[in-house]
């Protein structure tokens, strides 16, 4: 099955909808223009089709394989990351200093959703290796930076960030792994690190580990983590290759998906042998890593989204071919049609579309508030790290765990051929649950929320919201969105009232740490329902006008059903508009019944004996 | 070395193609374009020889403003310049009047190979390359499938039928019209795609080609269009049912007795 993607759709959110003209105006991003943008786009998706797509599934069969602490991967997978480095692809919104495109991270946000859905196992590497270059060029020496950021940027090496250890997952504080110094600037590292990906294999001939590790007059818990940049064979002073750094890797995991990305155990200095570098200041190690973790949480809800459209462009193209059944309206002697015709199947593919519309929405928004706050300055930088911020879990969970199911409607679909394997909808389905657990389990992200960003960020949860409302408003008169505005309206209500209510209660700390998550939902449901809405009101202006300029009486329903079905531009826009009105009936609604338990203070989960 | 490359635009070959209201030619609205797969090649077999030989690549395209968008691809992945005949003289060409453009463009450039796709994937003519090398006088050779340049001539594998190929030494300049399939087609990198915004796309008038407008264009043309339909849809089709060795079974016993072929 070759991968396809709704190309459309993504040039639509990103030059139509996001203010991209604002943001290139602000002169942040170089000769970078719409034309050029458009055209990465293009070479983007032929990358995931010809290059990344054909490995996804030999990936997945064939597993990356260990033999004698070395890890192979499918000639596939060398081909398709050989293909990314080489175009440049994962410094493209880094430095131009250290090589990388200076291009805004909304247009890279849109490759690795193209990538991701493509083949997600080897995607992951891309993150990986631009996130440790990232930190390293902003906290690293010079010499650290002349070293490691372009040969990053450029994919000659890759980059990990180890931060679990056997008995420290979710709580990073309780990691063990040691540090001293060597006396000459550099520190011997000693410790085990697990679920470390792509901690080993034979993309690259280099890989650069961010390991977090605790000095001699460390203090405990996270405050005392030092952040440090281990090669796993030692780098020379003009940047060539040296001896071995005593890292290897003991095992890799056998996971329910994802199996083209190794997932790795890592023993460092398991023979006094490990050399790395410090990276920012003693003690400073999780402030560094959260920099690199929250990019990585708003490129794990990208992945989210990807890999869910990339289910639904499967399902749809096998629903429009699959012939089963006659229509429900025809006459019992009528032929079968295609499973597509059928109303339940579509309901399902269509709220797929519309999930898949709206993650896509949030997912770009965040890296386009990121790049906003890299160009702008004083209050308005300040505005958008603050919406950055908040919208950062929320786009990880929310993408992540709508995202897999998604893949599990598109899997529903095929019916028992979708629980097959010769069909991709499996792969989807066990490749994407892992975005809801790694890089802060999905439970971590609502904490997140819930307990930190709401409060600190209270102002730009009140912007983002009040943004939402006047969507709402601004479409409550409109013939066809009306309705579905009045939905938004309504959403926004009860959300309001949980968040500034549910603190003040008796037992408030108690509700909204047991409904985090229900609350992100919330969140997300009423972001995604203002983001389609916004984009159905200039769907709909572009469909109005298209009809005007073919000369079509205005409410002559043959003649516009003749045009959608010829016109497939109109056709994309009309689905715009439908994807809103679909999403504002069943998913807003889900906000006031998510809100109910909250609101009535129900708390049988912890009362009950578990 | 100088190299030009002629490269057209075409209909994607996913598009949904409509006949005009004219009924002449296929309604160009709302679909997308590409550039014809067999000039891709041709882009490609131009930039690694002049990597090679350290030359120059030029492109060049018969095409209305968006074509210009075809050029930019090509200059992305690695094309020097490129030329385009956008003039609204040389729009509803045929393979005879774009030839005449596109030698002026020769004559002016003084190309010393010209590479260009076999035949195009909308009309599919395959006859603008051949015209043009006649028009030169230049040697020319069609469906190529491989090719190399060295020391002011061109080995040339042309594929002939039953699997067979012919081997031919040519003098340059020359005319290569190449067959899809002679190389792998490089991706625009991201380096490329910027670069290509500041690489020059020269727009070239008839008058700047010291040709006069009815020499080009429609005025210029042999060939006129007189309508474009879709295939009605056949009759008289029947479905074989069964599994393989059954529908197999009735299929010679078809091919036999009732189309007797067999």
């Amino acid at each position: 099955m070759d991968f396809k993607a709704d190309l459309r759709d993504l040039r639509f959110q990103l030059f139509d909808w996001l203010p991209m003209d604002e943001l290139l105006a602000t002169g942040g991003f170089g000769d970078w223009d719409r034309e050029s943008l458009g055209m990465t786009l293009d070479e983007a998706y032929k990358i995931a089709q010809e290059r990344l797509g054909p490995g996804n599934e030999e990936g997945d069969r064939t597993e990356a394989q260990l033999a004698d602490g070395q890890v192979t991967l499918p000639e596939s997978s060398h081909d398709g990351y050989r293909t990314v480095a080489e175009g440049g692809w994962i410094g493209c919104a880094n430095s131009p200093e250290y090589s990388g495109l200076g291009m805004p991270h909304t247009v890279g946000t849109a490759a690795t959703d193209l990538f991701a859905g493509a083949n997600l196992s080897v995607t992951l590497v891309f993150l990986l290796t631009r996130g440790v270059g990232e930190i390293i060029e902003r906290h690293g020496t010079d010499e650290l930076r002349a070293l490691f950021c372009e040969r990053l940027y450029t994919g000659h090496w890759s980059g990990t960030m180890c931060l679990t250890e056997p008995h420290a997952g979710s709580d990073v504080g309780a990691s063990t792994a040691r540090a001293e110094p060597l006396g000459n600037g550099r520190y011997q590292v000693s410790g085990e690190k697990i679920f470390i990906t792509f901690g080993e294999h034979d993309l690259t001939d280099n890989i650069v580990h961010a390991v977090l590790a605790r000095l001699p007059d460390a203090p405990s818990g996270t405050r005392g983590l030092s952040l440090f940049v281990i090669p796993k064979v030692r780098v020379q002073a003009d940047g060539s290759l040296g001896e071995p750094n005593d890292v290897r890797c003991a095992s890799i995991e056998h996971k329910l998906g994802i199996h083209g990305s190794p997932t790795c155990s890592i023993l460092f200095g398991s023979e006094g042998g490990c050399e790395g570098y410090l990276l920012g200041e003693p003690h400073g190690g999780m402030r560094v890593m959260f920099e690199m973790m929250n990019s990585a949480r708003i490129e794990v809800g990208i992945q989210g989204t990807a890999v869910a459209a990339a289910a639904h462009q499967a399902a749809l193209a096998y629903a429009r071919e699959r012939v089963q059944s006659r229509r429900w309206s025809d006459g019992r002697d009528a032929d079968p049609v295609a499973i597509v015709e059928h109303p339940d199947v579509r309901r399902m593919l269509f709220t797929s579309d519309a999930f898949v519309q709206a993650m896509r929405a949030l997912a770009l928004k965040t890296s386009y508030c990121l790049d906003r706050s890299h160009v702008e300055e004083g209050e308005a930088a300040e505005r958008y790290a603050a919406y950055v911020d908040i919208l950062t879990p929320i786009c990880k969970a929310w993408c992540s765990d709508w995202g897999f199911r998604v893949t599990e409607w598109c899997l529903q679909v095929y019916g028992g051929y979708g629980y097959s394997k010769d069909y991709p909808a499996e792969q989807y389905l066990r490749d994407i649950k892992i975005t809801s657990i790694y890089e802060g389990t999905n439970g971590i992200q609502a904490l997140d929320l819930v307990g930190r960003k709401l409060r600190r960020q209270a102002d730009a949860v009140r912007q983002l919201l009040g943004e939402a409302a006047g969507t709402a408003r601004g479409l409550a008169s409109d013939p066809t969105l009306g309705p579905s505005a009045r939905k938004l309206g309504q959403a926004l209500e009860v959300l309001g009232r949980v968040l500034t209510e549910t603190p003040g209660k008796d037992d408030g700390p108690l509700r909204l740490v047991l409904n985090a998550v229900p609350i992100l939902d919330m969140l997300g449901h009423v972001l995604g329902g203002h983001h389609l809405l916004e984009q159905a009101r200039i769907a709909g202006d572009r469909v109005r006008e298209i009809v005007a300029a073919k000369g079509l009486e205005d409410g002559d329903a043959d003649a516009y059903r003749e045009l959608l079905q010829s016109d497939a531009d109109a056709a994309f826009l009309h689905n715009k508009v439908q994807a809103a009105v679909h999403f504002a009936h069943r998913v807003l609604p889900q906000v006031e019944a998510l809100a109910a338990p909250i609101e009535a203070g129900e708390t049988a989960a912890i009362d009950a004996v578990l | 070395m100088k190299i030009g490359v002629c490269i057209k635009q075409v209909p994607d070959t996913e598009a949904r193609l409509r006949p005009s209201a004219s009924g002449q030619w296929i309604d160009e609205e709302e679909i997308p374009f590409a550039i014809n797969e067999g000039d891709e090649y041709a882009i490609e077999e131009a930039i690694s020889i002049a990597e090679q030989t350290g030359g120059e690549v030029v492109v060049v395209t018969v095409g209305p403003e968006r074509a210009r968008e075809a050029l930019r691809k090509a200059l992305a992945v690695g094309a020097h310049r490129a030329v385009h005949l956008a003039d609204e003289a040389y729009a509803g060409g045929d393979c005879w009047a774009t030839a005449r453009a596109l030698a002026a463009v020769a004559n002016r450039e003084s190309f010393d190979l010209i590479l260009t796709g076999s035949q195009s994937a909308d009309v599919g003519f395959g006859t603008t390359g051949t015209l043009l090398a006649s028009m030169l006088g230049w040697p020319h050779a069609w469906l190529v499938v491989g090719l190399e340049v060295a020391d002011g001539s061109a080995k040339v594998t042309r594929e002939m039928e039953a699997g067979k190929n012919e081997l031919l030494q040519i003098g340059l300049p020359a005319v290569v019209e190449v067959q899809a399939g002679i190389n792998k087609p490089r991706y625009a990198s991201l380096k490329g795609i910027m670069q290509a915004k500041r690489k020059e796309v020269a727009e070239l008038s008839p008058a700047d080609l010291e040709l006069d407008p009815s020499q080009v264009g429609a005025a210029g043309s042999r060939l006129e269009f007189l309508s474009v339909s879709v295939p009605p849809k056949g009759e008289g089709a029947q479905i074989l049912e069964g599994d393989t060795a059954e529908v197999a079974t009735q299929l010679v016993d078809k091919l036999r007795t009732e189309a007797r072929v067999l």
